[in-house]
């Protein structure tokens, strides 16, 4: 399973998508953002805030990118190549969900990186800790959606619906613009979003709150849901295969 | 059964519907280890699924499948077969050495490398991205993918198909060297001079039965498709009547006889004394199984 990890991690690194949306554009948003006074506030804490949402977008596009890259190898035929090898389904299944979870690492760490080297971010370091933690964990369930996704669609729909999904998700959250300005309609809409709740626990760590009760209940809840859906997708698959 | 001494491949009365078609219809073959076996027939004859079905990627609805005695997935996971699927497999962003070292990884006693690039005459490619070979050095990838386990089965579903004159004659010499080896291999065609050319046994697929099984000489015999003709004058009808004789046509004053049993139609005109201008024609499997099909459908 580790040969599989590794073989796909070595794909994704060469995949442009991937290097673009998930580690080039939150680094240069980020940098953009914090640097030409687009952020609200006090300098210094709008790159600490910015510094989250551009590490969650990041960390949302490689989950995503993830899940696309199974359509992608559905179609080629090389599931059931895999099929055809020693590895059991559930080997492959778990070094797919392994490859997401380290898939998002360089996102967060390409954005936290930045926000320390280039915005000068100082955080006592219970917080860098916690915020790393959270924000790699709080991907499961848009790794679970993109999953889903790549299950049940195609190769090109799949991938087109987890940029649409994921380009969405992180403008809605309020990743790109604070949901704080938002029209109130659209930010009663924002605050159910999973991406909301998601960075939302790393914002109030890094400015000392503890996270909200309603975050974790919503994210859990939207954990639910797209587990079903990523299971729901794979049952689907699996008939076709 | 132990899986010492259990046939490589073994399906018993398997059946397979997809709606209303029989894909596979009640078939049952065994294939002992070590045997080259062609799996023959046109398209929807069935080829595919069965290979489906023996290497457990699809359930039979009726009857059973085993691989050395062993339930397909179980043959698959012991790393005792490996497969060629008719097409894909092939990932973008890798290079061949990453794709087939990645595939020897999941297999316990794979082949070295040199030995498995060699085999599939590819080390010129090791180092080229998967996803910009040509057809033929592509399908060498997808076979060295098949056989860098070492696995005891090998299964190859149409190799051939997609490739030119050339690159289907450096595929098989490759093939040749496993054979040798006491490899089982299992492969579909329907380019018959490949069956006859490189199989021990043929076994003709038809609306997914068995229509005929054994070399590819005993295949035609079954189609009764040796062709003897001779030069008669006068009254021919008797001739029909000889020993191994299943069809006669008179045409241009040539008596042309479809004969089951070549030799004993030519003994049997000898004896007559009517050889005159005597030809004897094998038919080719094409025209075999031409027959073969026409007769199912009969």
């Amino acid at each position: 399973m580790w040969g599989y990890v590794r073989l796909e991690l070595t794909r994704s690194m060469r995949d442009g998508g991937y290097v673009i949306f998930a580690i080039v554009m939150p680094v240069v948003m980020y940098l953009v953002f914090t640097n030409l006074g687009l952020a609200p506030g006090d300098r210094h804490d709008a790159a600490i805030y910015t510094m989250v949402s551009m590490a969650a977008y990041g960390a949302l596009g490689g989950a995503f990118n993830n899940g696309s890259g199974i359509a992608e190898d559905r179609a080629a035929g090389w599931l059931r190549q895999l099929r055809l090898t020693p590895l059991t389904p559930a080997q492959v299944v778990a070094g797919k969900v392994v490859t997401g979870a380290v898939a998002v690492v360089p996102s967060i760490a390409a954005v936290l990186l930045a926000g320390v080297l280039v915005n000068h971010v100082t955080l006592p370091p219970q917080r860098w800790l916690a915020i790393v933690a959270l924000l790699w964990a709080g991907t499961v369930p848009f790794s679970l959606l993109g999953l889903g996704n790549g299950y049940r669609l195609s190769g090109q729909s799949a991938a087109m619906a987890n940029i649409a999904t994921m380009l969405t998700l992180s403008i809605l959250g309020g990743l790109w613009v604070p949901v704080e300005n938002f029209p109130s309609w659209l930010r009663a809409i924002a605050e159910w979003t999973p991406s909301n709740s998601y960075a939302g626990l790393s914002w109030r760590i890094a400015f000392g709150d503890v996270p909200s009760l309603r975050q974790v209940v919503l994210l859990s809840a939207w954990l639910l849901v797209f587990g079903v859906y990523a299971v729901y997708g794979y049952r689907r698959a699996g008939r076709r295969a | 059964m132990t899986t010492k001494t259990a046939d490589a491949v073994s399906l018993t009365s398997a059946t397979k519907r997809f709606g209303p078609v029989r894909a596979v219809d009640g078939l049952t073959l065994a294939i002992p280890r070590g045997q080259t076996v062609a799996l023959l027939g046109p398209n929807g004859a069935g080829k595919s699924t069965t290979i489906a079905l023996l290497l457990g990627l699809l359930p039979p609805d009726s009857g059973r499948a085993a691989l050395f005695g062993l339930d397909p997935e179980q043959a698959v996971r012991q790393g005792l077969a490996g497969a060629m699927p008719q097409e894909g497999g092939l990932i973008p962003r890798v290079t061949v050495r990453e794709l087939l070292t990645f595939v020897s990884g999941t297999y316990a006693a794979p082949l070295p490398l040199d030995r498995v690039l060699a085999l599939a005459r590819i080390e010129d490619l090791r180092d080229r991205r998967v996803d910009r070979l040509s057809g033929g050095q592509a399908q060498r990838v997808r076979f060295a993918m098949a056989v860098c386990g070492d696995p005891d089965l090998i299964v190859l579903d149409e190799p051939t198909a997609a490739l030119d004159v050339t690159a289907r004659r450096e595929f098989w010499s490759g093939m040749r060297g496993l054979a040798g080896q006491g490899m089982t291999i299992l492969f579909s065609t329907h380019y018959l001079d490949e069956a006859d050319e490189h199989a021990d046994r043929v076994v003709v697929l038809g609306h997914g039965r068995v229509i005929a099984d054994g070399t590819s000489a005993e295949v035609k015999r079954a189609a009764a498709l040796t062709t003897v003709s001779v030069t008669a004058d006068g009254e021919s009808a008797w001739l029909a009547t000889l020993p191994g004789v299943r069809h006669m046509e008179i045409r241009g004053g040539r008596v042309h006889l479809r004969s089951g049993d070549s030799d004993a139609t030519v003994m049997a005109l000898a004896r007559a004394g009517a050889v005159r201008d005597l030809e004897v024609v094998p038919a080719g499997l094409e025209d075999a199984f031409v027959a073969l099909t026409a007769k199912e459908n009969a």
